[in-house]
This record gives structure tokens, sequence and C-alpha cells, in this order.
């Protein structure tokens, strides 16, 4: 709209408006670099060479903190992370009768051991996992299992909690919005769980859920009958991941939700008192005004969460350790335990693309950026 | 007209009242359980079932203990690092709200070249996770020569910069173009528009972000035990408590871990209640019309 307004003004005074406009935008421009040269300063000064090194060290074989040689090593690093092989696992047949051997035990049939039919060239592949599909079973396979899977459990962890914290985090802001006594106060109470330093939350939390009767969780399902013996959820592989996204989404719901609470009372109240005269109902003004206002929040809120989940390293160096891995806290353990520097920096700029495509995902999905 | 005597009414109110109490049920229990064990001796802590309340192992009686707080308000680390993190973080996040929000000034209201790779730059600079870019930054903060304090500020750009540029950019693309141009046509400069439009404008933003980025910088833990490791004089709270945790020789002191943390996060509550009452909801009611 703007811009045929401007082509039909330059139409009748050609020279003078086309002059003064590209001076606006000139003047505009150099205001832009003006303000933005703080920030890009800071970066240059701070972010640039650390960024950079990263890049170049997962090329390389460098070994952290050590006089060893470095050599290049292009992309070996990347391919040892990232080789994945999937694979039928044919049934035994039994020597003697020629039909699929079954386990005494368990009434399945058997299958070919995993490593035997697996890839040993260039490097050893491993199983990750198996599942049945059409009635095969297949394997995945990997040169890196550990990673695979810590790159599976970030993934699962990400997406499971953060769209949990959109939803409560939306909820308890639209709480919080609406006008009520305790207001002040509860906006203050719903920061605690943010404020509480992580790696002390950490092991609150890993109080909590103890595996015995000592721990909250145990002591307080036994008092409901709920359960015959304790449970270790940090343990126990079935809980493992869900007690790590339990606790994360207590730990961040309240940043989604103060964002998206600084997101609804910056929306103009003329608008609702408009759909108000029009006779729309409060549900109707949430799907049609609130949410659509709400999205830029909104965005801005998912990628700062969905970054910060998918580095999600605190929680499971403190509560699992090596039982199970982030992609973050197998890079710590690749880097302080292994010294494999070069391996961890390729670590790092494959959580690097991951977060560049969720960011870019949600820009486009919300469709924030586009008025270009 | 009668609304709030209306059965409907009354229903919605205690619906609405009970909702409050879960959500608050939700975020403050395990902070409640921190600061309950935080009361306990390490035979209370080690109770089974465990107490609601610390209770007295043999007579089952309401016996709190003060020992694990003056155990750590002893700890002369533990008051230093409440000094250190708070000149840190606050100095942290003012620097990242000032040069955030001149940056967001330019990327959400002014058309330039470059700006998309401008907005990406900056949003790159934090999508490391932080064990990988140590060795890189431990590299240039021993360059520059800072003392530890700084570098820490300066390091803490890293996650809070991005943010308050980016957050602060999708608020200020959100005011209308049309209240710069009305503040144009009245003769301000593009500097006083942003001053004092779009600043008082987007308060709420800005104080969210600012509260957020600074619990962000208070909460940081590897920069922090990285960078003052030369400087022990220099560590800030989250690091004054993982020493005094492993000063002790025998079990992990559980209770004087929960009792710092209870301490540390009540001034951050009270940070909160001073600067809520500065958001004023409906601040924008009738400043857009049109």
């Amino acid at each position: 709209m703007g811009s045929t307004n401007d082509s039909s003004a330059a139409k009748k005074k050609p020279s003078s408006r086309k002059a003064r406009l590209s001076n606006l935008a000139k003047r505009e421009e150099r205001l832009a670099l003006r303000l933005l040269l703080p920030a890009l300063l800071i970066i240059a000064l701070i972010a640039f060479y650390p960024l950079a090194q990263v890049f170049y060290t997962s090329f390389t074989d460098r070994v952290f903190a050590s006089g060893q040689e470095t050599n290049f090593v292009g992309f070996d690093n990347y391919r040892r992370l990232l080789s994945v092989h999937v694979t039928t696992l044919d049934p035994v047949l039994d020597e003697a009768t020629g039909e699929i051997m079954i386990d005494a035990d368990s009434g399945e049939k058997v299958y070919e051991r995993p490593l035997d039919v697996l890839p040993r060239e260039p490097r050893r592949f491993r199983e990750v996992n198996q599942f049945d599909l059409f009635g095969n079973r297949y394997v995945i396979g990997a040169t890196d299992p550990s990673f695979i899977q810590s790159v599976s459990n970030t993934v699962v962890f990400t997406v499971v909690s953060v769209f949990l914290e959109l939803i409560l985090g939306l909820a308890i802001a639209l709480v919080v919005n609406s006008k009520f006594r305790f207001r002040g106060s509860m906006r203050a109470a719903m920061l605690v769980p943010w404020a509480v330093i992580t790696v002390v939350s950490a092991r609150m939390w890993e109080w909590m859920l103890a595996p015995s009767r000592v721990g909250m969780f145990n002591a307080l399902f036994d008092r409901l009958g709920m359960i015959e013996s304790p449970i270790a959820f940090l343990a126990a592989g079935t809980y493992q991941l869900p007690a790590m996204i339990a606790v994360d989404v207590w730990k961040t719901t309240p940043f989604m939700a103060l964002l998206l609470l600084a997101g609804l009372q910056t929306m103009p109240e003329d608008i609702f008192e408009a759909a108000e005269i029009d006779g729309a109902g409060k549900i109707r003004q949430f799907f049609t005004i609130t949410l659509p206002l709400l999205k830029p929040a909104m965005a801005v809120a998912l990628i700062f969460r969905t970054l910060d989940a998918l580095r999600v390293f605190d929680i499971f160096q403190v509560m699992l350790g090596q039982a199970q891995y982030s992609m973050a806290s197998y890079n710590y353990f690749q880097l302080i335990g292994n010294r494999a520097m070069g391996l961890a920096s390729a670590i790092g700029v494959i959580i690097f693309i991951l977060i560049f495509g969720f960011a870019i995902a949600y820009i486009k999905m919300l469709g924030v950026d586009r008025n270009e | 007209m009668n609304k709030r005597s209306s059965p409907f009414n009354l229903i919605k109110r205690v619906a609405f009242n009970f909702m409050i109490i879960f959500i608050l049920v939700y975020l403050l229990f395990p902070f409640y359980w921190a600061v309950n064990s935080s009361l306990k001796t390490e035979s209370q802590l080690f109770m089974t079932p465990a107490t609601a309340v610390p209770r007295d192992p043999a007579t089952l009686e309401f016996s709190p203990t003060f020992q694990n707080y003056s155990a750590v308000l002893q700890d002369g680390q533990f008051l230093r690092g409440l000094a250190n993190s708070t000149i840190v973080a606050t100095s942290t996040t003012v620097l990242a709200l000032v040069a955030g929000s001149f940056a967001a000034f330019a990327l959400g209201k002014l058309r330039f070249r470059g700006r998309k790779p401008a907005l990406y730059l900056i949003l790159a600079m934090t999508m490391f996770p932080q064990v990988t870019v140590l060795t890189g930054l431990y590299a240039v903060i021993t360059a520059l020569g800072f003392p530890a304090r700084i570098s820490l500020i300066f390091s803490y750009m890293i996650f809070t910069l991005p943010f308050t540029t980016w957050v602060l950019t999708a608020f200020f693309k959100e005011l209308p173009d049309a209240l710069m141009e009305s503040a144009q046509v009245d003769g301000a400069t593009p500097f006083q528009t942003f001053k004092s439009i779009l600043l008082p404008l987007t308060a709420p933003a800005l104080v969210t972000t600012g509260l957020l980025a600074f619990i962000a910088a208070w909460n940081e833990y590897l920069f922090a035990l990285t960078f003052t490791s030369i400087d022990p004089s220099a560590r800030t709270v989250p690091v004054a408590i993982a020493y005094f945790a492993g000063a002790v020789a025998r079990q992990e002191p559980f209770g004087e871990i929960m009792a710092a943390a209870s301490l540390v996060t009540i001034p951050l509550v009270v940070l909160v209640l001073i600067f809520q009452r500065r958001i004023v909801a409906g601040l924008t009611a009738g400043a857009v019309k049109g």
C-alpha cells in the first residue's frame, strides 16, 4: 500500500520527491547501523572467535588440553557421529527341523544377532534400537550409538516439554492477565521455579525423586496406596525421560508464561472492547483476536525455549550422569571425559544446525517475519 | 445488570480461584520442599517416609533446625557470592537491555539492507552449547585481559543479548508505524520517538525481558566456574554453593545447599515484587487509535 502511494506521488514530482525519499532512506539506514553498532561490537569482541573456532575444530582431531599435534580430518567427525544403517534381522532357523526357532522362555521368535548383520567397515556399527514393521524385524545401527540415542532423547525431550510449556504457560498467562486481587504477588510467585538456581534445582528434584521413601514422590505415592514398592525414577529407563521433562516443564513454564503475559499486556484494549460491542464471545475473542496478536511473542518464546531445550545440560548431567545423555551432556562427556575436542565441536555444530532448523520452522509456521 | 450475584458467575469465580490455587501449588510446591529440607538435620532428611515438615525422628513432633542457615551465613564465600552475583547480573542486564533495545529499534522499526542477516547473526551467537564455546571464549577473555567480573559480564552477553534483542524486536514491530510517523510529523527525531514512545509502550516487555535475563545471568554456572577459577574472590552464588558443597569431606551437605538455594531465591522474588508494579496493565489502552 505504501509503495503505490509513493510511486504515484513520485510520478507527479519525480526529481525532488525521489531525491528526498532516497535521502530519507539513507538517513534511516545510517541510523539503523549506528543503533546496531553496540550489539555488533559485542558480537565481534566476544562471540566471533569462539564460534569460528568451533566450526574449524570440528574438522580436526584436536585433543583437549594437550600438546598433541592437530590434524585436519575433513568430515570424519561428522561421519562418525551421523552414520546410521538400517537393516532387516532374519529369524534364526532351527537346524534340525528347518523351522523358525522360538525362544523357550519368552515364546518369541529368535532373530539374528545385530552385530552379525551390521556393517563393520569403515567402522563397526552398533545397535541403537530394533523395531517391527509389516512382520519384519529391523535393526538400527550406528557408528556412535550413544550420540544417535542422545539426539533422539534430546529431540523427544524438546518437542514434548516445549509443547507442554506452551500450553501451561499460556493458561497461566491468561489467568494472571485477568484482574484479581493478588495479581502482583501471583506474578512474583510464578517466577519462583525459574529463579531457583538450575544446578540446585536439579539436586532438589533428584532428592524428591529418590528411589526410596526418603523421596517426596515415593513417600506420597506410598501414602496414597498407589504403588507396591518405591519407583526408581532416575534409574529405570522408562521413567528417565519423563522425569527430565517434568522437571524442565516445572522450571521453565514461568519463562514462557511471563513472555506471553507481556504479549497480552501490550495488546491494545480497544480491540477487545469493539469485539465485545459486536457481541463476540470470550472464546471467539480468544481465537480471533488474542491468539493472532500473540503470535510474535509466542514465536520468540518458542524459539528461545526450543533453543535452550535442545542444549539441555544441567538436569541430564546432574540427575542422569552417564546413564542417558542429552546432546549437550554427551558433548560434555566427549570433551571432558574423552578429551575429544574435534568430535565435541562437531556435536556443537550439529546442535547449532538443528536449532537453526527449528528457529526457521517457527518463523515460517507462525508467519511472523513476512512483512519484508 | 446484577452480574455478580448470579449463580453462573459464582461458579465461574469459584472455578477461577480453584485454578489459581492449583497453579500456585504446582509452581511453589517443589520450592516449599526445598525450604522444608533446609530446616531439617541430616537424620531428619533421611527419615522414611519423608515428612512434609521437619519432625523429630523419635517423637514426630515439629522441630525445625536453623543450623543449615547459620552454616551458610557464616560461610563468607556465600555472602561475597551474593554481592558478586548482584553486580554481575545487574550489569549484564543493563548492558543487554541497552544494546538490545537499540538493536531492536533498528531491526523492528527501520528499513535497511541486511536487516534479516543481522537478526540471524545475533541469534546465531547463542546457538552453540555453552561447553562447546568455552575453550574459545576462554582464549578471548585471556587475550583481552579483563578482570574476572568484567569477563563474566561480557561472556553473559552470549546468551542475554540475543534474547533481549529478539524479544524487543518482536514487540517493537507490533507497534503501529503510524505512531512513529505522527511523532516525526511533530518534529521528533527518531531517537526521541524511540525514547518517549516505543520504550514506554513496551514497558511490560522491557521489564519482563530484563527480569528473565537477570535471572539467567544470576543462575549461570559453567562460565562462572571457569572464569573465576583464577580469582576466587569473584565467585558468584552458584559457584560458591558448589564449593561449599565440596568443601565438607563427609556426606554432601544437602540441607545447607537447600538453605542457600532458599536464601538466594528470596531476593529475586522481592525484586520481581518491586518491578512488577511498574508493569501497569492497559498502558497501551487508547494510545493507538486508527
